[in-house]
């Protein structure tokens, strides 16, 4: 079945290269034990998760394709990030600051992109430069507030 | 075009993630 982002080349690409895909369906009346072992209350819903079940990343709703091919690999960062592989989650959030950078999910990305470089290299100057970039390219973003604090960190 | 092979068992899937090392992209969708 094609429909919505999945009809998209470069999506279906990636999801075949970088994740086990899996479809999972869903009844209201009966919910299934997916359903319920993920709450899951409204699709589509989208998990991205680790061989053993561990949720990283969970969105709900349609998502346009340019959204969700940046979500896609924002996920991929975000796997490696909350295993503290932060050299591959460096990778993950560069490619979508650098192929995506209108995409939803972008400040977010240079948010994590700050905090992982931060933790790879333990360097504060990382935090502010992402506090910089986000006030730069995306002064309306809730993640540029959230990285308010950083702007304290000298250059 | 590079058609998606979706899995539909949750074991199934998780077991490739392993072997693959790869993370499982897990779309819960209704038929509405």
């Amino acid at each position: 079945m094609n429909a919505g982002p999945y009809s998209d080349e470069k999506v279906q690409t990636f999801i075949e290269e970088e994740y086990v895909p899996l479809k999972s369906q869903c009844f209201w009346k009966e919910r299934t034990e997916l359903m319920k072992q993920f709450d899951i209350s409204w699709t589509p819903t989208f998990l991205m998760q680790e061989f053993g079940g561990r949720v990283h990343r969970k969105l709900v709703g349609y998502i346009p394709a340019d959204d969700f091919l940046a979500h896609l690999k924002c996920g991929k960062g975000m796997v490696f990030f909350e295993k503290e592989r932060h050299e591959e989650a460096t990778k993950w959030f560069r490619k979508v600051i650098e192929e995506h950078p209108n995409a939803g999910v972008a400040p977010e990305a240079v948010f994590f992109l700050g905090v992982a470089e931060y933790k790879k290299t333990h360097e504060a100057s990382a935090l502010r430069r992402a506090y910089d970039t986000l006030t730069e390219k995306y002064p309306q973003s809730e993640w540029t507030r959230r990285a308010q604090p950083y702007s304290a960190i000298p250059k | 075009m590079a058609e998606i092979k979706w899995e539909r068992d949750f074991e199934t899937a998780k077991a490739k993630a392993k072997k693959e090392g790869k993370p499982v992209f897990h779309d819960f969708w209704f038929d509405g």
